[in-house]
């Protein structure tokens, strides 16, 4: 689904040079529900961006669903993003003065899908995230979860091969984030790969697997585990 | 796409309905000071009878003395005589016509006792000058040659002078007195619109004559005369007499004092300049025209082009509304950038929703072309009221003297000038919003969407 080979990320500016991430070697498999943790600064947000094809790279490669996406223009970039990747973020990034209808449309539009079908898929995703019979609200009449629930219908609606979510339940309370997390594991369940950040370890734990970033270089916590235990031997 | 970015666009206008006004009333208001510049300067420097300007010639030939300075260009030289005029007029020239005029003065008096005695200028010419000029009657029509070979004396007056003097009815047949000369009304010319007085060569914004006096009626009567005698030959010191006396004298000297025009066909015109050198070498051998052969047969076009570029007010005044409208143009975009660069977020995450690049360029333009077309329209609302400020100031300038049909092509805003506003908005808005499309387009997604 997803494999990072040797793909390093370096900001320059006049003075400084930030190596964002370093020789990451990675390899998510279709399915998989991922948790990317980290200290802040980590470049946990480089590497969702780099998945995302929201970021160039220098170094490395990139394949994504079997394509390598180094050096593609940015047109088609932007068909990649929009047929297989599905974007979650903190902040939900709704459009505020469009009603919900209209947010889950935005990214169908761009697929050049007919009314029809749109409608279809929009009303499906609402379904899905239970929000179906609100969708000429405006978000700004939805509580904080709810707004996040419509982003991730605005991320499903076009049958993304994955979703990457940018922690999704750290502008929620408890109580919602529970309930995001459950929706997210049910969108998984049904085969969608999903790629998480979160600060929260106890729902970083709840993923398949949790990938560490520190420093710009990825270790799996299981690989990481393996290793301190054959060094404890 | 396009129905779903001309939606956006829209929504966009309405978003802050304040700042879309602001930068169309901005365009608007550089448009239509330029549009009304750029409108007076385009029909005052129309050329009259544009169907056959380039068939008619001003005719001038060198006569001057030997010792006269060289002249480089057409406007420098003088008029033509007296003899040669006639003579020129005498020669077979097949499918020419040839016409001359100079300016008479005096006291036009009628026979309603109710009307002053008013002073006034008329124009001298020949029977041509009509089927020529072409100026439009509304009743009866000029002379014929005939008129001229017995000098009865008729006039042709204007529509305003009709008004005036007769109320506005058909006064064809009616007598008006210059001086102690009685002259037939033959003709009543309707209002003859003129960017520029040209038969008499001064390319003033004057308007035509009032009327119109055969020349052999001028002559045989002595009425006076009002042109520039450019004399020699022992003619130079008593040439301020000529206007009133010294007829004669005048007659055969070499004063260059009558504008002579000819309309030519096309085929014709280097026939007609070979002709016009044959008779000065003809000349030469009675002992005239010392100089080197110099004619100068210039075409209305030309002669409108040359005084078209010496307009130097009207320039600058153009170059003022074009400096003026690219402020506001500069002052619009301002707006635009500050509007667009609030939607970053926006943008931002349709980019990584999959919108490409060209499809938010291409919503934008819309939005631009929008504004345009708004800023376009009201701007031609600004300049017609521009121009209407404008001819009432004229009208204010001239204490009055000039009437409102009389300027009114001269600040009309024709179907051309129209679209040119139009096309001209939308262009320039276009231009200067291709940077504030292009730092909102290249703004990098990613970093838009950061977490908070």
């Amino acid at each position: 689904m997803l494999r990072m080979e040797n793909v390093s990320k370096i900001y320059r500016t006049e003075l400084v040079e930030t190596h964002a991430l370093r020789n990451v070697n990675l390899h998510i498999k279709s399915g998989e529900f991922v948790s990317v943790t980290g200290p802040s600064g980590s470049g946990k947000t480089t590497f969702l961006n780099l998945a995302g094809a929201l970021e160039t790279f220098e170094e490395g490669d990139y394949f994504l669903d079997g394509q390598n996406v180094k050096g593609l223009s940015d047109d088609r970039l932007s068909e990649i993003r929009n047929e297989k990747i599905g974007f979650i973020f903190q902040s939900f990034n709704l459009l505020p003065d469009l009603p919900l209808f209209d947010n889950v449309d935005v990214p169908l539009r761009y697929r050049g899908m007919s009314s029809k079908e749109r409608k279809e898929r929009i009303e499906h995703a609402l379904e899905t995230v239970g929000l179906a019979s609100r969708m000429k609200h405006l978000p700004t009449q939805l509580s904080g979860g709810q707004q996040q629930r419509v982003a991730i219908a605005r991320a499903i609606a076009g049958s993304p091969k994955f979703l990457l979510a940018d922690e999704p339940t750290g502008n929620l309370d408890s109580l919602m984030a529970q309930q995001v997390m459950e929706l997210l594991e049910d969108i998984n369940s049904k085969g969608t790969t999903i790629i998480m950040v979160t600060h929260d370890d106890q729902l970083a734990r709840r993923a398949h697997r949790n990938i560490q970033i520190f420093d710009g270089q990825v270790s799996d916590i299981e690989k990481a585990v393996a290793n301190d235990v054959m060094r404890s031997a | 796409m396009f129905n779903y970015n001309f939606q956006l666009a829209l929504k966009s206008l309405k978003d802050r309905p304040s700042l879309t006004f602001l930068t169309i009333l901005t365009i608007a208001i550089g448009l239509g000071f330029y549009t009304t510049v750029k409108t007076m300067s385009y029909q005052g420097g129309q050329v009259p009878l544009a169907h056959k300007s380039n068939n008619i010639f001003l005719v001038q030939m060198d006569n001057r003395e030997i010792t006269a300075e060289e002249v480089a260009h057409q406007s420098r030289l003088v008029d033509t005589t007296y003899k040669d005029t006639l003579n020129l007029m005498a020669m077979d020239l097949p499918g020419v016509k040839q016409t001359f005029n100079w300016s008479t003065y005096g006291i036009l008096n009628v026979e309603d006792e109710n009307i002053n005695p008013l002073r006034t200028f008329a124009a001298v010419t020949s029977s041509d000058f009509f089927t020529m000029f072409e100026p439009p009657f509304i009743f009866g029509n000029g002379w014929d040659k005939s008129v001229e070979t017995s000098g009865e004396g008729v006039i042709v007056i204007s529509k305003l002078m009709n008004d005036q003097l007769f109320g506005g009815k058909n006064s064809v047949g009616e007598n008006v007195r210059i001086g102690t000369h009685t002259l037939k009304i033959i003709g009543v010319l309707d209002t003859w619109h003129l960017t520029r007085k040209f038969y008499d060569r001064s390319f003033s914004t004057a308007r035509p004559d009032n009327f119109f006096i055969p020349y052999t009626f001028a002559m045989e009567n002595n009425l006076p005369r009002r042109a520039g005698f450019d004399c020699w030959a022992g003619n130079a010191d008593i040439s301020r007499s000529f206007r009133t006396e010294n007829t004669e004298r005048l007659i055969n000297s070499e004063c260059a004092w009558v504008t002579f025009w000819a309309e030519i066909p096309d085929d014709q015109v280097e026939n007609y300049k070979q002709q016009l050198n044959n008779y000065i070498e003809g000349q030469k051998a009675l002992g005239r025209f010392p100089r080197e052969i110099l004619t100068y047969v210039t075409n209305l076009n030309d002669q409108f082009t040359y005084i078209n570029g010496r307009n130097d007010f009207m320039n600058v005044f153009s170059l003022m509304s074009t400096l003026f409208f690219a402020v506001c143009l500069l002052n619009a975009v301002g707006i635009i950038l500050a509007k667009f660069m609030r939607r970053t977020k926006e943008v931002s995450l349709r980019r990584a929703l999959g919108a490409k690049k060209k499809t938010i360029i291409a919503q934008h333009v819309i939005e631009v072309v929008i504004i345009g077309l708004l800023g376009g329209l009201l701007g031609i609302v600004v300049a017609y009221f521009g121009l209407q400020g404008m001819m009432n100031i004229q009208i204010y300038a001239s204490d009055y003297t000039r009437r409102v049909e009389d300027l009114q092509p001269l600040y009309a805003l024709d179907l051309a000038m129209v679209a040119n506003a139009f096309l001209t908005g939308i262009f320039c808005t276009l231009i200067t919003s291709i940077y504030p499309i292009w730092r909102l387009c290249n703004t990098p997604p990613a970093s838009q969407l950061k977490s908070q």
